[in-house]
């Protein structure tokens, strides 16, 4: 079975009394286990197919279903419930909360879950390791450099082991060389099992993908493959 | 989502917004605490020391004017055959005058029965004893004024009629004790003796004139008193309880006052508070957007601003109290210093009921107030949230 099915969404703003057609009926499957990354070029929709896909937001037409379920059936709550414990967002600026630790940060989603504060504490620790910080867990959000707050955003994402980790340009803050560390992460994640989408404009890490998809003005219009799975 | 760490976020702006909250907490308080506290503080000073009913000549209030009560004897005799009643104390007063060298000066003058009083409190010395009629009893200021510690001799001369310039009788006196008048002005000169002494300076003791008495009474004091007032329906005769219950209606003019300037502080608070919050919760909109992202439910968002609410009232409404009951100290000194007032009243009275009254109504204040900026905030568009204030 399918991981997530998109089906024939569209997703329209309305825009000083025009439309705005971000996207005009994408389909999309992803596999457990798979990598995919999202290019084409800036406006073309990658960013709202990534958030339809995550459910924060819906689309004008079309559904997405997340291991059966389809998302437009659920109310807020249950829908940010998902979000919490299905699905992992990192974003291209990082949003940690500033006055939490790295730890602290981790630790949110699971708090909020309802996890209890030692199983919280460790599997934080377990995960800052993973992203390589094991280091830094006291230090405040503000205090960590460009990627290391990339890393800590990540092992956040992870935090609820979700099934599907939605990454929106996690290079795009990022030099050359850190950026290259957070391709890395992404690959080990995928051996290790997690499937991933991520949408890019780095060509490197769009290489590293096991599906790359084209995206052209608010169409898919190209799948290839890239070195990954 | 710790609240003391995101007040923290903007140290200069919480502590102006927690200076804000103290000053408008401190009012609230004293309000609260004026609007209670004279008639508490009254009914504490008149059971002070457990006489429950007065009794003044008809149409006034114990001393309240020169007017005095003619028979004091037979009334006193009269009001003891009631089985309710259990101690009658006449009192006297008078402005009467002192030698002192060359020059007289003016006191006022109580003349009391040291077996049944409710007017004094013995801080040094002795008592007067039961026909002592050559002992005096002084307040510190009286000392102060004639120069005169226990032991010594006080020459009291009666009132002088200015129509007259002659010299009034006179009376030598021994200091036997200094006492607390309860009811007098700060500062004010006043001796005490038994009642025919004061009686016989003040020119009463013709007619056995009393200014009022005290009466102690067993049971319920209110209908002791309707029963004294048939008995001897040419006087005045009203419990503690029902007198504090005029004196309230006197005051309610003043108690709507601080009623309104305690729901305006209140309001300053609330808008303080929401406006702060208004403020903080917008610039975090972004840091919201994303926690809701992550998939945090709003109730928590609304619960962590509303925490915040709480603290911040919490933290100003404990400083507004320190600085409430400071303000109400002084602001006590300068009322009682009225002249002719008992400096045993008290405008501000705190009580444990007023507190934490204040206190609630505070931290609801503050937990409210961060609601709806809160809730506003956790049901903004997620997308374009993050689009838009993207940090
Ligand atoms: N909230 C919005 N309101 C209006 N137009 C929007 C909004 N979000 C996206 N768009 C428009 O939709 C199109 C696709 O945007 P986006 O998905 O962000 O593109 P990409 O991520 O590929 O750069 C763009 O033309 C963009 O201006
Ligand atoms: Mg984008």
């Amino acid at each position: 079975m399918p991981l997530l099915v998109a089906t024939a969404l569209t997703k329209d703003y309305p825009m000083n009394g025009e439309v705005v057609h971000a996207l005009r009926g994408v389909s999309l499957t992803v596999a457990p286990g798979d990598y995919v990354a999202i290019v084409g070029p800036s406006g073309c929709g990658k960013s709202t197919l990534l958030q339809l896909l995550g459910g924060i937001d819906t689309p004008s037409a079309g559904s997405v279903a997340l291991e059966g379920t389809r998302l437009e059936t659920l109310g807020d709550s249950a829908l940010t419930r998902l979000r919490l414990t299905r699905l992992g967002f990192v974003f291209q600026r990082f949003h940690l909360l500033p006055v939490l630790s790295a730890a602290e940060n981790v630790e949110l989603p699971m708090a909020e879950a309802g996890l209890p504060r030692d199983a919280r504490r460790a599997r934080a620790r377990e995960l800052l390791r993973y992203v390589g910080l094991e280091g830094r867990a006291g230090h405040r959000a503000t205090q960590l450099s460009g990627g290391e707050m990339q890393r800590v955003a990540i092992a956040r994402a992870l935090a609820n082991r979700p099934a599907l980790l939605l990454a929106d340009e996690p290079t795009g803050e990022l030099d050359a060389a850190t950026g290259r560390g957070i391709l890395d992460l992404f690959r080990r994640l995928n051996d290790d099992g997690a499937t991933i989408v991520v949408v890019t404009h780095d060509d490197r890490l769009a290489g590293e993908a096991g599906r790359v998809i084209h995206m052209l003005d608010g169409h898919i219009v190209d799948e290839t493959r890239g070195a990954g799975r | 989502m710790n609240p003391l760490r995101n007040l923290a976020r903007h140290p200069v702006r919480t502590a102006l917004a927690l200076a804000g909250i103290a000053v408008t907490t401190a009012m609230l308080l004293d309000m609260v605490l004026l609007a209670g506290g004279i008639e508490r503080s009254f009914a504490q000073l008149l059971l002070g020391r457990g006489y429950q009913v007065r009794v003044s000549p008809r149409g006034t209030l114990p001393f309240d004017t020169e007017a005095t009560i003619p028979g004091a004897r037979g009334i006193a005799a009269t009001m003891r055959r009631d089985p309710a009643v259990e101690a009658v104390a006449p009192i006297v007063g008078s402005s009467i005058h002192a030698r002192r060298g060359d020059s007289l000066v003016t006191l006022f003058g109580y003349g009391i029965d040291p077996a049944a009083q409710a007017l004094y409190q013995v801080t040094a010395g002795a008592d007067l004893a039961p026909g002592d009629s050559a002992g005096l009893l002084l307040s510190a200021p009286a000392a102060r004024v004639l120069a005169a510690a226990i032991g010594d001799t006080v020459v009291l001369v009666s009132r002088l009629d200015p129509q007259m310039a002659v010299a009034g009788s006179s009376r030598t006196v021994v200091v036997r004790g200094v006492v607390r008048w309860l009811y007098d002005a700060r500062d004010q000169a006043s001796v005490g003796t038994l009642v025919p002494v004061m009686q016989e300076l003040a020119a009463f003791r013709a007619e056995d004139r009393v200014s009022a008495f005290a009466v102690r009474v067993t049971g319920d004091a209110d209908s002791a008193a309707a029963r004294l007032r048939a008995a001897l329906p040419s006087l005045e005769i009203n419990s503690v309880g029902a007198m504090v219950l005029r004196f309230r209606e006197r005051l309610t003019y003043f108690r709507q006052l601080s009623l309104i300037l305690g729901t305006i502080s209140l309001g300053v608070t609330v808008l303080l508070v929401g406006t702060l919050l208004t403020i903080t919760v917008n610039e975090r909109r972004g840091e919201i957007a994303t926690l809701r992202a992550i998939g945090v439910a709003r109730g928590t968002i609304v619960r962590a601003v509303m925490l915040e609410g709480g603290a911040l009232t919490t933290l100003g409404g404990g400083l507004g109290v320190l600085l409430g009951l400071a303000t109400a100290e002084q602001l006590d000194r300068i009322l009682t210093s009225f002249p002719g007032l008992p400096a045993a009243i008290s405008f501000f009275v705190p009580d444990a009921r007023s507190l934490a009254l204040a206190a609630a109504v505070l931290v609801i204040t503050g937990i409210v107030a961060g609601a709806y900026p809160a809730w506003l905030a956790a049901r903004a568009p997620i997308a374009e949230t993050l689009r838009t204030e993207a940090t």
